[in-house]
């Protein structure tokens, strides 16, 4: 405790008084008001029954394990019940999601090499530009520009049939080439930038003398610019992951009829089916679905969290 | 009015580090006083200790006989100018100067009126508009002392403000540097890893090592009679030959120093008199004192000429005397022409041109 | 020499990258220029910038970004001194209370935008209700919701762009300031606040380009009121217009001048660094400047704006609408006839068939047999009349609903003077 204090004191000696205050509300407004206290109260949430709001409060209001029971076992009991609907769309999601993100790297990291390594001063400025400038559509009008592409009078089927590479329509949305499509699309910057960031800061000589050495080019990127680069490949693939596992528009504009991603069940359960607990628990359920699936990747591959957003 | 600036056994303790090891001095009002020491000697942390930055462990220091235990940097009577000068890049060279009396509330045009006579004062009329990144390093720096007079301190801190500019430049600045000290009769504290800019300019130099003072004097005394071994090898070349005390005598000893013939060392009333015969020594011998001499002259040490590094003006014999390296400078002139490499010779010195101190730790080249 | 066509490898690389980049929204600008009623680029119809008008009176669109600029603006409110903030306690703290610190302010990014939307709306509806308040309290308010759900992740946004600034501050500034008497406030506000201004700027410019994007969060939070991404998705979702392509290319473009300004301003700035800016000639010097610039660029905007104002695509319409029916009434025609030679066979069979299809067919929706207005003619192959392969020709239906918008022929009416006195007036479907 006075620890804490002789930080405090210390705090406001460097900052004064008013900078301090300013400092001291502004993140406990943020931390406990806008982050901490809403997801504790959606946890809350996940563990009631669904009561109109008169019954709330009252006797009937009581924690229960229902709302995760229905997602694992649906509504009916016993042991062969498993909720293989919603579980099974949880897990499309995330290999989807995984899928996705793979994708991203791929595309991304000749693109961000290229452009950290080779090109600079107003060429670099304006290709650094034309990355961004798509990304100022919003996500909404970038799917309906899948759409467009890929929808059965899409662009890419006149193409095909007019080339006559294929005689009838194919069905690219219900395939669900257009939702993968799309994601990849929605995401890239966030893979490109922390890639480029890392990849920048790499000194040029330290290629050179690799390739001096008798490396090949797979072996430069291999041994020297991968590892140097893994923060910034850590970075990128968490956002991409985890913008991707918790994406709605896309889903919803490019996923065929039959086809759901997780979030349009939670989405369903909170506007259309009008239960909030389950909606809750379902959060919850991707929530820790995905920072755990993170967390393990991590784990995995020897990153620290701190890497994220460099 | 000037104040005199004591150090009353000062400690710095960072963890198990000691930065600063008992530091016991006082600076009188209006001198110019440097600390001088390798990189990581504990006298950036004494800067820092004086201009309030950091509160020492232990110990006392005062300013004008007033302690300044819990007195922030903004209120001490003291200014600093940085190492990387820390002007403000944002704002024009007249606001920098001005920021002192900004932040004390001096009206617009007081400021402005006294930003114009210390530009004066460093000679800079007229370039009040510039921003700093469009002066030249000298510039900036006679701007950064600008600033810090502003204030009207009693005493100007400055942690090696000169290391960032080529050699021509600095050695201009040294002569500015003491020649604005001269004008304004402020008392100067200056950091310096380099003894040049140490001893051309200071009134008095404080040698440190490992976060201990180790020599207080001035220029000539910290030159000619070090105290310490790190003093005499720090400060300036030395040939540095470990041996024993033969003999001693009021202020001359005989020393053996594994040479063919035993050596007399002046000792004076310093450290290295108090060496008993046969208690081990180090001799100090400056490249400079060694002359050639005739083979029966004092202290004649009989050597070849192993190798020569040219400098112009001076040229460095590097000679091997009996197995040990000694190193000779002579002045490029018609006489030292005879001396290639290769040619023996004998060199000799005066005693009381070299000196015999107590073994010790020795600055590493 | 062998190595030739490999060094352009990357080049082609980049070429496909940019392609993939950029494909989509060419292709989507250009749909917003057909006059086709499905947005597509073949076939080609009629240019027109009837959708651009059509936005204009989208009453409904027209609430939404008026909303999402209500919440943009709140969210830069909010969100960048929350950043600056957050930036500004890491910067102070020591490593390992750093570590964790930065983990908790950087989460809200990670976590899905829709378990924040959820969380937002069930804290403030249970603080609420725990307090009493009606429904017409802040609690329950779609604006003040969205500003706050959206502050919750892009706070961290903005405080990224903090840390890399202040990653470049001087801390030996802040230092000279309190040794030259400044007291912390002051060199708070003189020295570090001015370093981090560009921070704020941009902080501030992505904060309002996230908040207007976002959808996920909002989607949730917005209740009542709508946004102009919940707007768009509807429309989206619930039918496909080209007059959406056209919020597409007003915001390209928008964002194209905005790049283009900013790069000259850029280029201003290193040349007048480097002491090369032309000053000599003062001709040079104002075509440079980036206020005649975005001048001229404003020009060029308006004028295309005035041109398509004034543009009148209603004759290549009327024609197109001819054609159309001109192709309609020949398949009816075949199908007749058709009809006709199967009749002993197979009695209705296909006829029933095929106008169950064509009236089954919503607007806007993708299903399979959507197709049918993509290709009148193409896909239909005569003789062959398998029920659901034959589908897509039935030819009346599936022209109805989203091609002909009714009322956009209808007022179109002067070019009607112009049509073949064989055709009916009204331009419904048949």
């Amino acid at each position: 405790m006075t620890g804490f204090r002789a930080f405090l004191a210390g705090f406001v000696d460097r900052n004064g008084l008013p900078v301090a205050i300013y400092l001291g509300v502004a993140v406990t407004i943020w931390v406990f008001l806008l982050v901490a206290l809403p997801q504790l109260a959606m946890l809350d949430f996940s563990f009631r029954h669904n009561l109109p709001p008169s019954k709330m409060g009252g006797p009937e209001d009581v924690y229960t394990l229902e709302q995760y029971r229905y997602f694992f076992l649906g509504s009916e009991i016993g042991p062969e019940g498993w909720n293989a609907l919603d579980i099974g769309v949880l897990v499309k999601t995330l290999i989807a999601a995984v899928a996705v993100t793979l994708i991203d790297l791929a595309i991304c990291y000749p693109v961000a090499y290229l452009l950290a390594q080779s090109a600079r001063g107003a060429a670099g400025r304006l290709m650094v530009l034309a990355l961004i400038v798509p990304f100022w559509v919003n996500e909404i009008l970038r799917a309906f520009a899948f759409r467009i592409l890929f929808g059965a009078t899409g662009v890419l089927n006149e193409l095909g049939m007019s080339a006559g590479l294929w005689s009838a329509p194919i069905d690219f949305v219900g395939e669900d080439v257009a939702l993968y499509a799309g994601l990849s699309y929605a995401y890239i910057l966030l893979m490109i930038f922390p890639l480029y960031n890392a990849i920048e800061s790499l000194d040029r000589n330290q290629i050179e003398a690799a390739r001096d050495m008798g490396a090949s080019i797979l072996q430069v990127h291999r041994k020297v610019v991968i590892p140097y680069a893994k923060p910034g490949i850590a970075s990128g693939s968490t956002m991409v992951f985890m913008l991707t596992a918790g994406a709605l528009a896309a889903p919803q504009i490019l996923g065929g009829p039959s086809n759901l991603w997780f979030t349009q069940i939670v989405y369903q359960w909170f506007n259309d089916g009008g239960n909030w607990p389950r909606g809750s628990a379902y959060a919850i359920v991707l929530l820790a679905v995905c920072i755990g699936f993170v967390m393990l990747m991590m784990r995995v591959f020897r990153v620290s969290i701190g890497a994220i957003g460099r | 009015m000037t104040k005199d600036i004591t150090l009353d056994y000062v400690s710095v303790q960072f963890g198990d580090y000691v930065a600063v090891d008992g530091a016991h001095l006082t600076i009188q009002g209006g001198e110019f006083f440097s600390f001088l020491g390798p990189s990581g000697c504990g006298k950036t942390t004494l800067l820092r200790c004086i201009s309030g930055f950091q509160e020492p462990t232990s110990g006392q220091i005062r300013i004008g006989g007033k302690d300044m235990r819990g007195i922030g940097p903004n209120k001490r009577p003291t200014a600093l100018i940085f190492q990387n000068l820390a002007l403000f890049p944002l704002m024009s060279v007249a606001d920098n100067i001005a920021f002192p009396l900004e932040v004390r509330g001096v009206d617009r045009r007081t400021r402005r009126k006294r930003a114009d006579e210390l530009l004066e004062l460093i000679a800079l009329p007229g370039q009040g508009d510039k921003k700093p990144s469009e002066l030249s390093g000298g510039q900036r720096q006679r701007v950064a002392i600008a600033r810090a007079l502003a204030v009207e301190p009693d005493i100007l801190l400055l942690d090696e403000p000169l290391s960032a500019l080529d050699l021509k430049l600095r050695q201009h600045m040294r002569r500015e540097l003491r020649a604005i000290q001269k004008q304004v009769g402020l008392t100067f504290i200056y950091i310096t890893h380099d003894q040049g800019e140490a001893l051309t300019m200071s009134d008095r130099v404080a040698v440190m090592s490992r976060g201990r003072i180790e020599q207080v004097g001035d220029a000539r005394a910290v030159y000619d009679q070090p105290r310490t071994a790190f003093v005499a090898s720090f400060v300036g070349e030395n040939n540095a030959l470990p041996g024993r005390v033969i003999s001693r005598e009021a202020g001359v000893s005989t020393l053996d120093l594994g040479l063919p013939a035993p050596l007399r060392v002046a000792t004076g009333a310093g450290p290295g008199a108090k060496l008993a015969p046969g208690a081990e020594c180090l001799a100090f011998v400056r490249p400079e004192a060694l002359r050639p001499c005739a083979p029966d002259a004092t202290n004649a040490i009989p050597a070849t000429v192993a190798r020569e590094e040219f400098e112009g003006a001076q040229r460095h014999l590097v000679l091997d005397a009996a197995g040990r390296e000694l190193r000779m400078t002579l002045v490029n002139d018609d006489r030292s022409a005879a001396f290639g490499p290769g040619s023996a010779i004998h060199v000799g010195f005066a005693p009381d041109m070299a000196c015999a101190l107590p073994p010790g730790e020795m600055a590493s080249a | 020499m062998t190595r030739g066509p490999a060094i352009l490898l990357p080049f082609l690389y980049l070429a496909l990258f940019f392609a993939y980049l950029f494909g989509p929204l060419i292709i989507m600008a250009i749909t917003a220029f057909n006059s086709a009623g499905f947005p597509r680029v073949s076939p080609w119809e009629c240019l027109t910038f009837g959708w651009f008008g059509k936005l204009a009176q989208d009453a409904r669109l027209l609430e939404g970004i008026g909303n999402s600029l209500i919440i943009g603006v709140g969210v830069v409110l909010i969100a960048v001194p929350i950043g600056l903030a957050a930036a500004l306690t890491l910067s102070q703290v020591g490593p390992r209370l750093r570590a964790s610190l930065y983990t908790v302010f950087i989460a809200p990014i990670l976590v899905p935008g829709v378990v924040i939307g959820l969380s937002t709306l069930i804290f403030w509806d249970r603080l609420g209700s725990a307090l009493g308040a009606g429904y017409d309290t802040l609690f329950y308010d779609g604006i003040f919701l969205t500003i706050a759900g959206q502050v919750t992740f892009i706070a961290a946004y903005s405080m990224l762009v903090f840390l890399s600034r202040i990653q470049r501050f001087d801390p030996t500034l802040t230092e000279a300031a309190l040794d030259m008497g400044a007291t912390p406030t002051q060199a708070f506000v003189k020295v570090l606040l001015p370093f981090m201004a560009p921070a704020i700027g941009s902080a501030a410019v992505l904060a309002f380009l996230a908040s207007m994007e976002n959808y996920n969060t909002t989607v949730f939070t917005v209740v009542a009121e709508s946004t102009f991404t919940t707007v768009l998705a509807s429309k989206v979702r619930y039918g496909l217009d080209p007059s959406i392509s056209a919020v597409a290319v007003i915001i390209v473009a928008g964002t194209l001048v905005a790049a283009t300004v900013f790069e000259v301003a850029k280029r201003r700035q290193t040349r007048a660094a480097s002491g090369l800016l032309a000053l000599d000639r003062p001709a040079l010097k104002l075509i440079a400047h980036p206020v005649f610039v975005a001048a001229l660029l404003a020009a060029l905007v308006g004028w295309v704006a005035w041109t398509g104002a004034n543009h009148d695509s209603s004759v290549c319409e009327m024609r197109v609408l001819e054609d159309k029916r001109a192709v309609q009434e020949r398949l009816e025609q075949e199908r007749r006839e058709r009809l006709r030679e199967l009749a002993p066979a197979a009695p209705s069979q296909g006829g029933s068939q095929g106008g169950g299809a064509g009236g089954a067919f919503a607007p806007g929706s993708l299903a399979p047999g959507g197709a049918a207005p993509a290709a009148p003619g193409g896909a239909f192959a005569p003789g062959s009349l398998v029920p659901g392969g034959a589908a897509p020709a039935s030819p009346g239906g599936a022209f109805a609903p989203g091609s002909l918008t009714p009322g956009g022929g209808a007022a179109k009416q002067p070019g009607g003077a112009f049509a073949p006195a064989g055709l009916a007036p009204s331009a419904g479907s048949d």
